[in-house]
């Protein structure tokens, strides 16, 4: 195990740990303070793929932006931290079998897979290559895009409209 | 940089699309409280888009191409255009359902918003056709989904709307995290994410089929969401009950003709090895795609038929009904050949014309009497001969019966089937339809035999209103008895881009 691995592992130990109690939590102000955790751990995910660029994207949206409205949402709203929020369980069992034969079918799936794998290279930045791609061979995908984030504006806002 | 001004010629259509989405903002924003301009743009603008795609049915060629020149991110294909056209068809006749619907004029002031989200879900229709790239498969499902929450609620003033929305958001949220993984796992052992690239590297390479497996079923789960199919189908009659029937009919007709086209554009390229003399398929070893297709329809259409047996609902009868007719389309593609591709193009044309005919006909009796209750229904046969009679013909189409054409459709599907040699299929299929002329003839019985206890004054039907029902029940009639056209039609278009 080199220094890499045990790198990768303690950051998705962070990521899924503080997934499970972001849905497990009954106060809604830990659960987000959970999320930031949860975000990060991705975001270090991202570093260890040398995906700088996408890291510090993570950083700053995620982590920045979003989860900071996610608060301000939260103490905005009348009482909404006195809501107790209902984690009743249902069905408990069959799911818990379902889980686990899915769990178990996917690790077993995995382990035995071929992945292909690239050789790791170290770049100086991957904002170049990324820029180069994304208004070169993926110019539409980048305009679809944009068209995505427009339906987006026009649907919250019509949404938010009384 | 040469290379991206010639494809633009490809994607005349979604440009169009695209800039009268912005016009209609535009002029939403200027004009402010005046709506009445907004609809004959709506027109105009799909009319525009249209004839653009009819100009496209020569090409046949890829467009935004990778590095190396030899896939494109898009296919422009026939078999694209023909479903683009019925996108636009039946965009039209929703835009003329929604000039008519009480439902929508209640809710005026969000007319704006309504006329660009429905560009938005074209758009995304649109690009799901031609895609052939995961990473455009995915974009352009997330943006007619995105369109189709916030369509699917926005009325808002009534709680069921709101709860439609809702449920469509969660379910619909589930569904596109699935099949992102799954696009991640099959990115994970091709390294690419063109379908035509991952077609070579699944034929030539050392991959397992398991794995191969996982990813295409989670990535059904995607697709299928979209076509509603047995066991994605939860959201489907809670959703058709609570949007605007507008919406519903758009759902149930445009959402699932682009579902479908993206389903045979990613089945036929990614997991076929070679095309036969006879036109039928072979399907790469990796993967027993046939049998886990028919599994899933099969469930789909018993599923539909039976739970549509004990519905009171008109709206939600016709969820269940699409439900099924998702199962029986499937078949097409079961049957794994270009008869069976063909057969789903033309029950396609039949059945966008006869379900939009019965939600109109079920929208203007709400727009009356308030309901769509099939209680309420009792003795309207006598009050609005015209819309019942409608609704008649629509549901004997909808149960495949001659001299309709809903009978037509149904036999392409099961001769493509028996075609190839899946006889045992085909017989099932035929005891489910047997099944479903139960629920539509019970809801004949409640317009014709059952008589009200409360009195109706009768009611006729607006002259344009008259107009558009006969557009829709003409073809419904003359499709069944003169139907070579369409079939030379759906011959033309089978060309699909690498095979």
């Amino acid at each position: 195990m080199t220094v890499y691995d045990i790198i990768f592992y303690l950051f998705a130990l962070i990521t899924v740990g503080s997934a499970f109690f972001v849905v497990t939590l009954r106060n809604i102000v830990y659960s987000a303070f959970f999320l930031l955790f949860t975000l990060f751990g991705v975001a270090g995910l991202f570093v260890l793929l040398s995906a700088d660029f996408i890291a510090v994207v993570q950083l700053v949206i995620y982590v920045g932006a979003i989860l900071v409205l996610l608060l301000f949402g939260v103490m905005l709203t009348h009482n909404i931290t006195q809501v107790q929020i209902k984690t009743g369980t249902l069905q408990i069992i069959p799911s818990a079998i379902a889980v686990l034969i899915l769990a178990f079918s996917l690790i077993k799936i995995f382990l035995n897979t071929n992945w292909k794998t690239v050789p790791l290279t170290v770049q100086s930045s991957s904002v170049e290559g990324l820029g180069v791609l994304l208004l070169n061979q993926y110019s539409v995908v980048f305009e679809l895009i944009g068209i995505l984030l427009l339906i987006a504006l026009i649907g919250a806002a019509s949404m938010a409209r009384r | 940089m040469n290379q991206i001004v010639d494809s633009l010629q490809y994607i005349k259509p979604e440009i169009s699309a695209a800039i009268f989405l912005v016009v209609i903002v535009i002029v939403d924003l200027v004009m402010g409280k005046n709506k009445k301009y907004l609809s004959p743009i709506m027109i105009i603008g799909l009319l525009v888009t249209g004839f653009f795609i009819i100009d496209q049915f020569k090409f046949s060629s890829f467009a935004f191409m990778s590095e190396n020149n030899k896939y494109g991110l898009l296919s422009i294909d026939s078999f694209g255009s023909f479903f683009k056209l019925l996108i636009v068809f039946s965009s039209i006749i929703i835009v003329f359902f929604t000039i008519s619907s009480d439902e929508i004029k209640k809710a005026k002031e969000r007319l704006g918003e309504y006329y660009t989200l429905i560009w938005g879900m074209i758009l995304g229709m649109f690009f799901m056709i031609i895609a052939a790239d995961l990473i455009v498969i995915y974009l352009a499902i997330e943006l007619l989904s995105l369109s189709s929450y916030v369509l699917a609620g926005i009325t808002k003033d009534t709680l069921r709307n709101s709860e439609a929305s809702l449920k469509y958001v969660i379910y619909g949220g589930v569904s596109s995290g699935i099949m992102l993984f799954g696009i991640s796992i099959l990115y994970g052992i091709t390294g690419t994410t063109n379908i035509y690239e991952i077609n070579g590297l699944l034929q030539s390479q050392q991959i397992q089929g398991l794995i191969v497996t996982l990813s295409a079923i989670l990535i059904f789960a995607g697709i299928g969401f979209k076509i509603s199919v047995a066991p994605f189908h939860f959201w489907t009659p809670d959703v058709y009950e609570g949007a605007p029937i507008t919406i519903t009919a758009y759902l149930s007709v445009a959402s699932k003709a682009a579902g479908f086209a993206l389903l045979f554009r990613f089945t036929k390229i990614t997991f076929i090895d070679s095309i036969n003399a006879d036109g039928s398929w072979n399907i790469i070893s990796l993967i027993d795609w046939r049998s886990f297709l028919i599994i899933i329809s099969i469930l789909t259409m018993t599923l539909g038929n039976f739970a549509a047996l004990w519905q009171n609902n008109m709206k939600r009868l016709l969820a269940y009904s699409s439900i099924a007719h998702a199962g029986y389309l499937l078949l097409g593609l079961i049957a794994f050949s270009n008869e069976g591709m063909m057969a789903v193009m033309i029950y396609f044309v039949i059945y966008a014309i006869m379900n939009l005919g019965a939600f109109f006909v079920v929208m203007l009796i709400a727009n009356k009497i308030g309901s769509e209750e099939l209680d309420d229904y009792k003795g309207l046969g006598k009050t609005a001969p015209v819309l019942t009679v409608s609704l008649g013909i629509f549901m004997i189409s909808l149960i495949g019966l001659p001299p309709t054409a809903g009978f037509i459709g149904k036999l392409y599907l099961f001769l493509a089937l028996i075609n190839s040699n899946m006889i045992l299929i085909a017989f099932i299929a035929l005891l489910n339809t047997v099944v479903s002329v139960y629920y539509y003839v019970r809801v004949l019985k409640y317009l014709f035999i059952d008589s009200s206890e409360k009195e109706i004054a009768p009611f006729g039907v607006t002259i344009p209103n008259l107009i558009l029902l006969l557009i829709l029940v003409i073809p419904t009639l003359i499709l069944g008895v003169y139907f070579t056209p369409l079939v030379e039609f759906a011959k033309y278009s089978i060309t699909l881009l690498g095979f």
